[in-house]
């Protein structure tokens, strides 16, 4: 329904275009154009790109790290315990209880690895269906461009984007009513409609494009091309807007459980940081310093890794070296 | 006359907005909502008083009836008491949306003026060390948990752990000086929290500028790089930038910032937003969720209109 | 300045005795690439007298842009700079110069018409507005003067109902209007060299001819030196007096225009030449390809960069680079074998 440019259309896609731009280039040295859709050879480029990046790199080695020791839980070899009650109250850190005790005497650092896989959880789960949801439906919203499909795609996330984050959750949990889920519905519903929109550009300018036309032409149909070509030439910013649902998840678990939104059953580092509230004014910081630090290592990695990957993947950006 | 006529144009394609939002709120907060006859009577109901409550409530009523009374409730910004004091929720809305105000709207403007300064330094000298300085203390700032800001800056500012200057939570307000007294770590914790986010934002606006082609032509004409960045390229990144900080404005305003004001436990709407959720006070979840999203779609066409003064591109008949 | 030069209308008028306006000496031009350090401009040299029009022909990427740029020290930096060489603009070596000194220069004493019209002029600025800054810069003139002289040149280049002109906004004027008022903006100061890269190129077919004589009139008329970047022989051979062909970062020829079109001396001009009525045909204001392609410059062959392309070459191309050589009064040739 909005004919013109959508303001917000052109934050994401400056934001996209955010990052090291080293000069200006000039337009009409820019010939990449013509080859604007991705082929292989872009991504062994982008991936040759990504290795020459030392931040995107120790980026991704600490995310692997955090990854494999929410793998360890899972397995269950590690982080088994946080529940039982071993020890007194606040004890100190000490050789059975590395980061010490919390209030009821469970140990804070399989509490804290603990943490970690509910933050995988909650992240990827987040991370996956709101981009999946996101792409494909931009994808169609791109593809039938203008058409009643279109708007309705367009007017779905307007609606969406106009009730503040936190309160949608409060929502969401009133009609799911305490199901454990609430929280990640409210955030897949809120955050593909990022992906949607980006995708949803992108899609227009593929569609474009001779191979798309050439199908059509052939009498492919709508479905298949743009699950065979169209979504296929998408996923360099899937997998960005993924990096980037992930970490929104992440963080936003940890607002939504201290206001009673988020997780309820198990730990996460948002239950330890709720629980760290009431105990940093008393001096005792072990619960505090053990989630935020994990919090915020694995926040940044991710944030790091997110840009280093945008910059890999941008393939108008003329880096110098 | 013209402006008026595109303003009316810009409220005509908001109603479907208008009319989205407030179904999803219906949807999910009223027709799906909880039940709230047991809230609303007392002990050992009998069968009429039941009935006579569930009349009251609308709940015999089909879809769109129960649709219309939402939709009437918003408009008239009547949208019954509290479950928990019997407060009218509107005239609550009223004592605290001033409060809220107040405390969230001096870091607001803080952290985007800041944010803005920071954005065209680091533009300024990109590629450079400052540039690269400020991006990384923006990844930082982005990176650390709104809660984990809260937390420190308390410590550090109200504790007897830190500086202690500051008072550690609470709203009693009656001067100028109290108000700063008691403003002052709020407006830390929201500029530092929104200010990786616009930098990085602001940053990516303002490079994106400085690549046109018309900035080459000003330099090949004499003019100045400051004048460049504050006149040339300001004007234009307003257009983004604006629409972002009008769009954010609504937040600020009613959802009130939840973290903030239950932490310190000042008396915003915020703060009876959470105790509304935690103590199932629907009717207030609803008038706040829904005239938030109203205000939001206000604040769209405003920026349309905004977006018209700023830029001369956008005709009249688009 | 134009009393200085009475005779620089005349083709081939003798010119000794007054200094060149520009002059550039060994210039090089370097840009870091993902590809490393390559010389866009490799070690040019050229002079422009008073009031004498010059053409500067050849393949795109050949380096055109980037002297045009290199003069005013507009090259986007970081990737690029100059590094080495003098350019001499009035008498002073530019190069040395800071952004300060290079500020009063640009758009006074050399100003600079880009190829797009659409993109070069600020959306957000009436055209006024773009118009009157640079005369309150260059000239310190008050609002007002620069509102009259503004609309004065609005006027000299054929601007219908300038006044008006004056107060609307670039997206309200056609492209060849926008480039009437690029034209108007960059002669407002009475610039000494006029550089103008392709300024028609990307106009409507029957808009470029018009611009191009409006540029040729002003030119004459003004007694301005010019550098003209065009990939169009036709527009060199109605509008300078002098070509200089480049071809990857070096200039390959000079000649008076004439004798250019008369007899060219390098194969890589014969090559243009040869395919002119080609172009006029299929109106496509690009030069046709010669066979081959142009190499890249990150990877140069050793000798002769035309060498891959040359029907003449020989392995003494293929060895050393041929040095810009006099081969006939007024014609400069780099070639082992002209013709
Ligand atoms: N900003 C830049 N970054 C990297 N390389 C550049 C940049 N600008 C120019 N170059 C290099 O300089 C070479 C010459 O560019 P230039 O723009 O001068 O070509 P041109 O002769 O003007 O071509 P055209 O006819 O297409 O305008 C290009 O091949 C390119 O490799
Ligand atoms: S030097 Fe040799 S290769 Fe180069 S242009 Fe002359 S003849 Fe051709
Ligand atoms: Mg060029």
């Amino acid at each position: 329904m909005e004919p013109e440019p959508q303001p917000s259309e052109r934050r994401e896609e400056s934001s996209l275009a955010e990052g090291g731009v080293t000069g200006p280039v000039p337009v009409d040295i820019l010939t990449a154009d013509a080859s604007h859709y991705r082929s292989e050879s872009l991504w062994t480029k982008s991936i040759r790109k990504f290795a020459r990046d030392p931040m995107g790199i120790a980026a991704l080695v600490i995310v692997s790290v955090f990854f494999a020791i929410a793998c360890g839980v899972w397995a269950g070899w590690i982080g088994q315990n946080w529940s039982s009650l071993q020890a007194d109250g606040y004890t100190g850190m000490s050789r059975e209880h590395w980061f010490g005790t919390n209030i009821n005497g469970q140990d804070i650092y399989a509490r804290t690895i603990q943490g970690t896989k509910t933050a995988f959880e909650v992240g990827l789960i987040v991370a996956v269906l709101s981009t999946v949801i996101g792409g494909i439906l931009g994808a169609v919203a791109g593809y039938f461009d203008r058409t009643i499909v279109d708007e309705v795609i367009m007017w779905l996330y307007g609606c969406l984007d106009a009730i503040p984050f936190y309160l949608f959750v409060a929502a969401v949990a009133f009609a799911l009513r305490d199901q454990p889920y609430a929280m990640h519905v409210a955030m897949i519903a809120t955050f593909w409609s990022s992906t949607c929109r980006i995708v949803r550009g992108e899609v227009i300018k593929i569609k474009s494009l001779e191979y798309v036309q050439a199908a059509k032409a052939l009498g492919v149909g709508s479905m298949t091309i743009i699950f065979r070509h169209v979504i296929p030439n998408t996923f360099h910013i899937l997998l960005v807007q993924g990096t980037i649902a992930f970490v929104s998840a992440i963080k936003s678990e940890v607002i939504l459980t201290y206001l009673g939104l988020g997780v309820k059953h198990g730990v996460s580092w948002g239950t330890m940081l709720s629980e760290s509230t009431f105990e940093v004014s008393a001096g005792i910081f072990n619960n505090f310093i053990a989630a935020s630090s994990f919090l915020f290592l694995l926040v940044i990695a991710f944030n790091l890794f997110a840009d280093a990957l945008q910059d890999a993947l941008d393939p108008k950006k003329v880096t110098a070296s | 006359m013209e402006t008026l006529q595109f303003a009316f144009r810009k409220i005509l394609y908001a109603i479907p907005l208008l009319f989205g939002v407030t179904l999803i709120s219906f949807l999910l907060m009223v027709y799906f909502g909880p039940d709230l006859t047991y809230s609303l009577i007392g002990k050992n109901p009998t069968a009429e008083q039941i009935a006579e409550v569930r009349t009251q409530l609308g709940y015999d009523q089909p879809f769109f009836i129960r649709y219309g009374m939402f939709l009437k409730e918003m408009v008239t910004f009547d949208f019954g008491n509290s479950l928990s004091t019997g407060e009218r929720v509107s005239s609550i809305l009223l004592r605290t949306v001033p409060v809220s105000f107040a405390v969230a709207l001096p870091g607001f403007v803080l952290s985007e003026l800041l944010a803005l300064a920071l954005a065209l330094i680091a533009a300024n000298h990109r590629g450079g060390f400052v540039d690269k300085g400020i991006m990384v203390f923006a990844v930082v700032g982005m990176s650390i948990s709104f809660l984990i800001v809260v937390i420190v800056f308390q410590i550090a500012f109200c504790s007897i752990y830190g500086l202690n200057l500051f008072p550690v939570q609470g709203w009693v307000v009656s001067n100028v000086a109290d108000y700063f007294h008691y403003v002052a770590v709020p407006t830390m914790v929201i500029v530092f929290v929104g200010l990786g986010y616009n930098t990085r934002f602001f940053r990516a606006v303002i490079v994106e500028e400085l690549n046109r082609d018309y900035v080459r032509t000003a330099r090949a004409y004499g003019v100045s790089r400051f004048r460049i960045l504050s006149a040339h390229i300001l004007k234009n990144a307003m257009i983004p930038i604006s629409t972002r900080v009008i769009i954010s404005l609504p937040f600020v305003v009613i959802a009130g910032n939840l973290v903030i004001e239950r932490y310190f436990n000042i008396p915003g709407v915020g703060l009876i937003t959470y105790n509304a959720i935690t103590t199932g006070d629907l009717p207030i979840v609803k008038a706040v969720v829904t005239s938030t999203a109203i205000l939001y779609v206000i604040a769209l066409v405003f920026t349309d209109i905004v977006y018209r003064m700023i830029d001369p591109r956008v005709a009249l008949n688009s | 300045m134009s009393d200085a030069n009475p005779s620089a209308g005349e083709v081939g008028a003798d010119r000794s005795g007054t200094d060149p306006v520009l002059r550039v000496e060994d210039l090089v031009v370097e840009f870091s690439t993902e590809k490393g350090r390559i010389r866009a401009v490799d070690g040019i040299s050229f002079s422009v007298m008073p009031g004498e029009p010059v053409g500067i022909v050849g393949e795109s990427g050949c380096g055109k842009t980037v002297t045009a740029l290199s003069v005013l020290k507009l090259i986007p930096s970081p990737p690029g700079r100059i590094a080495r060489g003098r350019v001499i603009l009035d008498g002073r070596d530019v190069v040395p110069l800071g952004e300060r000194e290079m500020r009063r220069l640009r758009g006074n004493v050399a100003s600079m018409i880009f190829q797009e019209p659409m993109t070069a002029l600020n959306p957000v600025f009436t055209i006024g507005s773009q118009m009157t800054e640079v005369l309150r810069i260059h000239r310190r003139m008050s609002r007002r003067e620069a509102r009259e002289h503004s609309i004065e040149m609005l006027h000299t280049v054929n601007i219908e109902s300038p006044a008006k002109r004056f107060t609307q906004y670039p997206h309200e004027l056609s492209g060849g209007m926008r480039q009437r008022v690029m034209i108007a903006m960059a002669l407002s100061c009475d610039p000494k060299l006029l550089l103008a890269d392709e300024p028609s190129t990307a106009l409507d077919v029957t808009v470029q001819a018009q611009v191009m004589e409006e540029i040729r009139r002003l030119q004459e008329e003004r007694r301005m030196s010019m550098i003209l970047i065009t990939h169009d022989l036709g527009v060199i051979a109605e509008t300078c007096r002098r070509v200089i062909v480049m071809y990857c970062g070096k200039i390959v020829e000079v000649s008076d225009t004439r004798g250019l079109f008369a007899h060219p001396r390098h194969p890589y001009t014969s090559g243009l030449l040869a395919s002119i009525p080609k172009v006029r045909e299929k109106k496509i204001g690009r030069l046709p390809t010669i066979k081959g392609m142009v190499p890249d410059l990150a990877d140069l062959p050793k000798g002769c960069r035309f060498a891959d392309r040359c029907p003449k070459a020989t392995a003494q191309c293929r060895e050393k680079e041929p040095e810009l050589v006099e081969v006939s009064p007024g014609q400069q040739v780099a070639c082992f074998y002209p013709d």
